[in-house]
């Protein structure tokens, strides 16, 4: 999986941000607030990344058990899929 | 070709229907500081309005809207965003009302109004728009300025934004600027381009920095003011 290609990620005052560029403005309006483990994924998923891959990406950056890391990345992927921001 | 001068940029800019320069007269510019940009909206830009509009207007009225959306493009990169909120002073000090449609902006305004009396200036009801002087922040009037008509062409350095709330009592207190930036990016114009949104971003992080931040919950009363303005002119 991957995210969409005309979103961007920005930092503003301590906040994870993302927002709709040039076409996609028209469908998606609004900013996604993200934490900073969901920055992180975020940047994974500008390739081409299997669940499990990115499992192991997050295991790499931080230092959480693999059961915690799949719960996280479970729930980040569904609230992509929710606002359609998977390719 | 009329000129104007609005934030303190001049233009000039033609017009489709003789309604857009009677909304902008206030800002009429007949000095002798050079003219930045044009600003001509055509019949194109008037359809484009139309189509992001869920409600149907005369065409007059979108090319107003159209003329706001090009000064806003160009003002953008002269460190100006628009804050949709009613901005006001009182004693030279501004502050900025935000909240979503609905939610009594416009009314919190007015009791100032009732409550202070001539110490108070009505910058803009609703579109002002902010910009960045010498590191400091300054809000202006507009021609834009909601359905009641009010605003003066005037600039003031902001003290404080408060975000609205109805409440049954009367409450202020500080918030984080993380709060304050949830709040504000649904009150100022969603960019299109890439680097419309990082210079968007970079000023709403600059003037969060430099400003006072409020939550108010309130009911419609003096005593709302009185709360309202109390802490903020204190800083409270």
């Amino acid at each position: 999986m991957k995210i969409k290609k005309n979103f961007i990620l920005r930092e503003v005052a301590g906040t994870y941000l993302v927002v709709a560029v040039g076409d996609a403005v028209k469908d998606f309006n609004k900013a996604i607030n993200l934490n900073s483990t969901g920055a992180f994924l975020w940047k994974q998923l500008q390739v081409d990344l299997t669940e499990e891959e990115l499992i192991g990406k997050l295991l790499e950056e931080y230092e959480i058990d693999r059961e915690t890391a799949k719960k996280d990345i479970l729930g980040f992927i569904q609230r992509l899929r929710e606002a359609n921001l998977l390719e | 070709m009329p000129k104007y001068k609005i934030a303190d940029i001049v233009f000039s800019a033609t017009h489709l229907f003789p309604y857009v320069k009677k909304v902008c007269k206030d800002y009429l510019y007949e000095g002798e500081e050079p003219v930045e940009t044009e600003l001509n909206v055509t019949m194109e830009d008037v359809e484009f309005e139309k189509s992001l509009s869920k409600l149907t207007f005369p065409d007059e009225y979108f090319e107003s809207l159209a003329l706001y959306r090009k000064f806003l493009e160009y003002a953008l990169f002269h460190d100006t965003i628009i804050l949709h909120s009613s901005a006001l002073a009182v004693d030279g000090d501004a502050f900025l009302f935000t909240a979503p449609s609905g939610t009594g902006k416009s009314t919190h305004a007015k009791l100032y109004r009732e409550v202070l009396k001539d110490r108070v200036t009505t910058i803009n009801d609703d579109k002002p728009v902010v910009r960045k002087v010498n590191g400091e922040f300054f809000v202006y009037g507009t021609p834009w300025d909601g359905k009641h008509r009010l605003s003066t062409n005037s600039k003031f350095k902001i003290k404080a934004i408060c975000a609205l709330k109805r409440g049954e009592k009367n409450q202020i207190n500080k918030i984080s600027k993380k709060q304050m930036l949830l709040v504000l990016l649904n009150q100022t114009l969603r960019p299109k381009k890439e680097e419309q949104v990082d210079k968007t971003f970079s000023l709403l992080g600059e003037l969060l920095d430099s400003v006072s931040l409020y939550e108010l919950h309130c009911n419609i009363s003096e005593e709302a003011v009185l709360v309202s303005y109390g802490a903020m002119s204190k800083g409270e």
